[in-house]
């Protein structure tokens, strides 16, 4: 007996054993990729950890503009020359000589993914929902008066005031058009109580009402966003009938998932990860990007006692070693900047770069009565963004600004730490990024300038707001908003001289971008409102 | 036994109770702005944005409400929404818990199974090349950064070799199985899909090699000293004496003896895994539940931040539980008072 259940015991761990042996053989170096798949699957890695909705009114990331732009609609968007604005929902557009009245003409053919019609009363509801949901995209309708369907196809937008940033803002891919009839049905809201009731966002993560060449599949937060071809597509159907964008969080993984094939398009390498790639079925690319890295000096926050005086903040300009810093936090893969518009947007051509002048910074200092130096604190947030990493960009500050006897006191924080500080009694320095969130100058002006009530106003002027403010600059953006073209853009260009002279905003690096791609893949290219625009995208 | 576990079961939703106070408590008063996950920075200063969201999430109440408010839902089974993902906590546990158990569970397979044959091959031969052997592969898990072995290994085997594939539960291109449990591999045999069970299996490899090897550096040393310590008992010298073989020797009467002091390294290694998988679950771009509290913690998402101390706690109870029992099974000795 004894012998016998030996013996069956035997027979089933053998069985046992070779079940497991056979299931782990089979499970590397053999597994046959039989496994259900879709038919045509472009994969993209990114870390895409940073979105934050999926509902157009509510998103505000880059990856969101991604998928915003694929899935939905804008009435124009940017052409690929990234400077120049083209049809898109509608097929064309006027602008009232007084720059109040927009009047968009829709596609006739064009549909949502289900089929149904694109009318003005969905752009005219999309717009409302925007301006009235106050998500973090709503600043994109600040000053709408009134939009309204003249007919189906005619949508007329009125601002309060002259406003040529408007038609940009309209091309920005958070001002998607959403088929009205079926949010409104999910819970969407437009009126004044959006804000607090529209219960909508769930919904979004679900599926996707826009009219783009491609609709939402399924989303699983930090894992993947994956779309599928839209079937009622009125306009040329994408080359890939699936499109997914995993989530791979730093460069290196991102690399060794492009050299294996498990991905087609990496788009987070770093220019460091990218020199040690050397597979010949991946193509890099190197592009200038308009996303830029920068430090700003408060000089009404608490801890900077009074230093920061516009002499003072000068001098500081000097002491950096400004193609030191591109090398050490980019490798030299970027571009220096003189003022907080992006190289190439409106207004910045032939502004003058700042440049290191140790000896003058030191002087300057020394007639401000610091000749001994003095010390100040540095909080930013603890992260690596656009290639670079915050940490080593202040660390070379702090070196640049101890040969001038500045000391500063580094303080490396998580970010909701650091929006703590910086709200709370401010951050004498810190250092940053900012990525455009359309093609136009004017968002960086209600950003960056020293015009009362913009963010960096009141962080850099806390409660001593004369400390900074500049009325010029109120009186020029006026100008600039209530022009257009040439005379816009020389508005811009007097804007970015004034931010320059203020030495409160000094960006430091604007990191160019690798484009690192399977050699199978065409269509790759950086798009300033889009970040990748996926239905360009086909394999040879 | 069945009177003792009963009592330690029904005391587990007090205790979570408590866990979940002191975590909810814990992350309201830590410093940091816990609107940075839902408004975005450029936002902060607009006063209407932030009345609103602020109004939507609740966060314009007082402390003691939030906390009422949050408890009262908590019992019924409410978990609060997830600041940074906008959906039900719950969801994302539920949805992310599977991929970090699966990963763990193989991890802790591989992990003690070569732990425990290294560790009593190890004392078998101690002081030869098979002991120095096992302990280097030993010493080398765990001293290892999994973020450099595990990239490093990616790298050679998947990469260079091909043998195993990249990251990730499946390959991005695929469909995942029909969600039954949520452990891919289970619901791949459940829905008879053999080529998408080997893809999990595939996948699962490398992270939980990577994971394992590091419980195999634990298990191995405290296998072998354990070992060491028994194979020096007078009954191992009975058993000898008599004449039982050498296996039997080693695995009835010193493993089972040595195992004792182990199960409790395992039970507590099995707990911390669950939330502390981190670094693997990132390099693999694993899914799971270690990259969320990470993600939580780093954005004061104070609805996610208690989910998951939730699911450590619980973790930790049940394997301090487990254990308790398992002391019963291997020593017969142990009597749990009921």
């Amino acid at each position: 007996m004894l012998s016998s259940k030996s013996n069956r015991k035997s027979g089933k761990r053998a069985r046992l054993a070779a079940l497991m042996t056979g299931l782990l053989i089979g499970s590397g170096a053999f597994a046959p990729a039989v496994i259900a798949q879709e038919p045509d699957t472009l994969v993209i890695a990114r870390s895409i950890g940073g979105l934050n909705s999926l509902d157009p009114s509510r998103a505000f990331c880059d990856t969101c503009q991604i998928y915003l732009s694929s899935v939905y609609e804008s009435l124009v968007t940017l052409a690929s020359d990234n400077k120049s604005l083209a049809p898109n929902l509608a097929e064309s557009w006027e602008i009232s000589d007084d720059l109040t009245q927009f009047t968009f003409h829709i596609k006739p053919d064009a549909v949502f993914s289900d089929g149904s019609p694109v009318e003005a009363k969905d752009v005219a509801w999309s717009f409302q929902r925007l301006l009235n949901l106050k998500g973090s995209p709503s600043f994109l309708m600040d000053g709408m008066e009134s939009v309204e369907a003249l007919d189906a196809k005619t949508v007329k937008v009125t601002v309060s005031k002259p406003n040529s940033e408007f038609i940009n803002k309209v091309s920005a891919p958070y001002a998607a058009i959403i088929n009205s009839d079926v949010a409104i049905e999910a819970g969407a809201l437009a009126d004044a109580s959006a804000a607090t009731a529209d219960d909508a966002e769930g919904w979004f993560l679900e599926t996707s009402a826009g009219s783009g060449p491609f609709v939402l599949k399924n989303y699983s937060p930090e894992s993947e966003l994956r779309l599928i071809a839209n079937a009622n597509y009125y306009g040329d159907q994408p080359a890939f009938d699936s499109v997914v964008i995993t989530n791979i969080q730093d460069s290196v993984s991102q690399a060794q998932a492009l050299e294996s094939g498990a991905v087609d398009i990496a788009m987070q390498i770093d220019a460091d990860t990218m020199a040690s790639m050397n597979s010949d079925e991946v193509i890099t690319e190197i592009v200038p990007s308009f996303n830029f890295v920068y430090i700003a000096f408060s000089p009404a926050a608490t801890r900077a006692n009074g230093v920061l005086t516009p002499e003072v903040r000068e001098a500081l300009t000097y002491a950096l070693d400004y193609d030191g810093i591109m090398d050490f936090t980019v490798g030299g893969n970027g571009a220096k900047q003189s003022a907080p518009i992006p190289n190439g947007f409106p207004g910045t051509s032939d502004l003058p770069l700042r440049t290191q002048d140790v000896a003058k910074a030191k002087q300057m200092l020394a007639d401000a009565g610091y000749a001994d130096g003095f010390s100040l604190i540095a909080g930013y947030p603890n992260d690596n963004v656009y290639g670079v990493d915050l940490n080593l960009m202040m660390q070379k500050v702090q070196q640049d600004l101890a040969a001038v006897n500045v000391s500063l006191e580094l303080q490396p924080m998580t970010y909701a730490v650091w929006r703590d500080e910086l709200t709370g009694e401010g951050l004498p320095v810190t250092g940053v990024y900012y990525a455009p969130d359309y093609f136009g100058s004017g968002q960086y002006v209600d950003y960056f300038s020293m015009i009362e009530g913009t963010p960096w106003a009141s962080r850099a002027g806390g409660t001593q707001p004369e400390l900074v403010v500049n009325a010029t600059e109120a009186e020029l953006y006026q100008k600039a908003l209530a022009s257009s073209g040439e005379t816009s853009e020389s508005y811009y260009h007097q804007l970015a001289e004034e931010m320059i002279g203020e030495n409160i905003i000094i960006p430091l690096v604007s990191p160019n971008l690798v484009l690192a791609f399977r050699a199978d893949i065409e269509g790759v290219r950086y798009s300033a409102c889009c970040n990748l625009p996926l239905a360009e995208l086909s394999r040879k | 036994m069945l009177r003792y576990l009963l009592r330690r079961i029904l005391v587990i939703p007090f205790l979570l109770l408590g866990v979940a106070s002191v975590a909810f408590l814990l992350s309201q008063i830590t410093k940091g702005d816990p609107l940075s996950a839902l408004i975005p920075e450029r936002m902060m200063s607009n006063e209407a944005v932030v009345e609103a969201i602020k109004t939507q999430w609740g966060l314009d109440r007082s402390l003691p409400e939030r906390y009422v408010i949050y408890m009262t839902r908590l019992v019924q089974g409410d978990l609060g929404t997830s600041f940074t993902t906008r959906r039900p906590v719950l969801t994302d546990i539920a949805e992310r818990l599977p991929a970090t158990l699966e990963l763990v569970i193989a991890a802790m397979i591989f992990g003690c199974s070569s732990g425990f044959g290294l560790g009593m091959i190890a004392a078998r031969f101690k002081n030869t090349a098979a002991d120095i052997s096992a302990r280097s592969f030993a010493l080398l898990g765990s001293s290892l950064p999994i973020f450099w072995s595990g990239l490093i290994l990616l790298y050679i085997f998947s990469v260079k070799l091909g043998w195993v594939p990249g990251t990730g539960r499946l390959d991005a291109r695929s469909i995942a199985p029909e969600t039954v449990t949520g452990f891919f591999t289970i619901d791949a045999i459940l829905a008879g899909n053999m080529p998408a069970l080997l893809e999990a299996l595939g996948h699962l490899v490398l992270p939980a090699f990577v994971l394992g090897w590091s419980v195999t550096g634990i298990i191995t040393r405290l296998i072998r000293s354990s070992m060491l310590d028994a194979l020096n008992q007078d009954y191992v010298r009975t058993a000898r004496a008599k004449g039982a073989p050498e296996h039997i020797v080693l695995l009835r009467h010193a493993f089972r003896n040595a195992l004792i002091p182990t199960l409790t390294i395992m039970g507590f290694t099995f707990a911390y895994l669950i939330t502390g998988a981190v670094l693997t679950e990132a390099i693999f771009s694993w899914p799971g539940i270690g990259s969320y509290a990470v993600s939580a913690a780093r954005s004061l998402d104070y609805p996610a931040i208690v989910g998951v101390t939730l699911v450590g706690a619980v973790a930790f109870l049940l394997a301090n539980l487990l254990t308790d029992v398992a002391y019963a099974f291997a020593n017969p000795r142990i009597k749990i008072a009921g």
